[in-house]
Formats: structure tokens, sequence, C-alpha cells
């Protein structure tokens, strides 16, 4: 190793040094308190590209990505199905509904849910309601009723599934 | 790359710490921006407009009317007569009681196999979180038109 690559009689930087000893050895040549501290790069760059891997497919799954506020918790249940197209999200905080992140007041609900399910291309829309676990009914009960008038026969209600 | 002494001597070397830097970077980033948690959605089916046909004859269903404490009342509409047509079940200090509704939604589905439509009726002040959970058994027990009635 040593010859190989010290051929030249050159000073070799620090990190070829490293890179050439292995763990622990000491370097011939320095004073006794130097110690050189062999960093497995080759292998500390294996294992960083693993992880890079595993994050992209991870994140790569087939599922709709949807914001849900900090503050908000989700009901949790067992036969949930996954989200897999993405469709407007309603939510409703304290009283307040948003429409894709638009506050509409409960009196217009009616108006906005029948435009949107006109500007639907299959005229089949669904909704996904994003709301607190802690809500009172009351709260979805305008909801229900808008969606009633304006024709909405599809309702998803968003859930963390139950493991 | 760097050719250093004679014909016999190769020096190689490549800077691995940017390369590193760049990977560190990377996990960073899809760590901060990956979704941890998976979304689910409870899918229902709403009656729209004036459903009722005069004449028509509707399938079996199964109301289910939750009260503010978890009181729960099944109600069948639409079955044989000579059947019971409603159950109670009462809340427990902790809420609804969810084994004994099981046990109910067990029986009757074994009892009305053509049973899977299922409306909930929730009081005003029920809670949304119970109201998941009910379309949840119902979901357990087979119950494919799963619907949530307004309140009136």
């Amino acid at each position: 190793m040593k010859t190989s690559l010290n051929v030249s009689g050159q000073r070799r930087s620090l990190l070829t040094e490293v890179q050439t000893l292995g763990n622990g050895v000491r370097k011939k040549g320095f004073g006794a308190r130097e110690m050189a501290l062999a960093l497995p790069l080759t292998s500390l760059i294996d294992a960083f590209s693993i992880i890079v891997i595993y994050l992209l497919i991870g994140t790569q799954n087939s599922g709709v990505e949807s914001a849900i506020p900090g503050k908000m918790t989700l009901p949790m249940a067992e036969h949930a199905t996954g989200v897999d197209k993405e469709v407007p999200v309603l939510k409703i905080e304290k009283g307040v509904y948003y429409v894709n992140e638009k506050a509409v007041p409960a009196q217009q609900l009616r108006n906005k849910l029948t435009e949107l399910k006109n500007a639907a291309e299959n005229k089949e829309l669904e909704i996904l309601v994003q709301a607190d676990v802690e809500m009172d009914y009351a709260d979805l009960d305008p909801l229900l009723r808008a969606g009633s008038e304006s024709g909405l026969t599809k309702m998803k209600f968003a859930v963390v599934p139950a493991r | 790359m760097t050719s250093v002494g004679g014909k016999d001597g190769l020096n190689f070397e490549i800077n691995i710490l940017p390369i590193l830097d760049i990977l560190s970077v990377l996990i960073c980033f899809l760590l901060l921006t990956a979704v941890w948690v998976q979304l689910g959605s409870l899918d229902t089916k709403q009656a729209i407009g004036d459903n009722s046909t005069a004449g028509a004859k509707n399938p079996p269903s199964l109301w289910v009317t939750l009260d503010t404490k978890g009181g729960i009342l099944l109600s069948l509409r639409d079955v044989p007569k000579g059947t019971a047509l409603e159950h109670s079940i009462l809340a427990t200090k902790a809420g609804v009681n969810w084994d004994l509704l099981e046990s109910k939604l067990q029986a009757l589905r074994s009892q009305f196999p053509d049973l899977k439509t299922g409306v909930v009726r929730p009081e005003a002040r029920s809670s949304y979180g119970n109201v998941i959970k009910v379309m949840d058994k119902l979901k357990q027990f087979q119950f494919d038109g799963v619907g949530l009635s307004p309140l009136g």
C-alpha cells in the first residue's frame, strides 16, 4: 500500500493518509502522539446511498398528499380506504368551512359545491371532508344539507387508518 | 485524476467529502418533506333531494341513532314483519359501548343477510369522532351503503 502510493516521494494529503490506513493504525514517521483516525468513508457513502434510495422510494407512494393542520386531530378508522385521486378538500375548523383552503360561508356552501360539481369532468363529484375528532356533529350538518341540495352523493371523510 | 511519478505510479484521489455533503443534504431534504401520516377515507353515499318514490320497495336498512352521551338506538326499516325492530344500547361511563354494538351488528347481519344499508343519525352535540367510529363499525360488518342523516 505504502509502496504503490508513495513512489514519487511527495507528501500525501491527510485524506489520503486517512483512507489508506486501517482503523486505529499508527502512521509511521510521525510522533507517537499522532493517531490517524481512519474514517470508513466508503461504507459511510454506502449507508448514505441506501438511506437516500429508501427515502426516495418511500416518499413516492401512490397515495395523495394532503395538508392537515397541525392543530387538527383526524379520527381513526380500521376499515378506511386509501385516497387514490385528487379530490376537492373541504376542511371544517371551529365552524368555518374551507374549500380548497379558501374560506366559504355556510350560506355559500351549496353554490360552491354546485360550482365544483359543474366543473367536474364526469359530474360525479367527490369531496374529502377533514374535521377534528372533537367537533360537534352540528358543524357537519350544513355541509350535509348543502351536499344534498347540490346533488353531491359521495363524500369521503378523512381518517387516519388504524394499524 | 493526477498522475505523479513515473510510469509505474498512479495516484488516483477522489474527493469524497463533497459527495458526503450532497448525500447528507439529500437525506435532510427527504426527511423534512416526507409524508409520514398516510391519509385514509371512509366513503359514504348520501341521499340527495327527495328520494322517496311512492310505491317503490326500499331495501332493508338499519338506522343508528347516536345520542350525545353515547347511547345508541338501532332501528330496522323495511324488514319482514314479526321481527324486533329496535335495539337499544346504553352508554357506559366511557361513552359508547362498542363491544355491545359489535355483537348487535353481527347478530343483525346474520339474521338479515340482505341488510346492507346503514344510516347514522347523530344528535347535534354528538362527537364527530363517535360518528366516524359508528360508520367504521358498519363498514366492518359489510354494510355497503353507509350514509349520514342531517339533523332534523
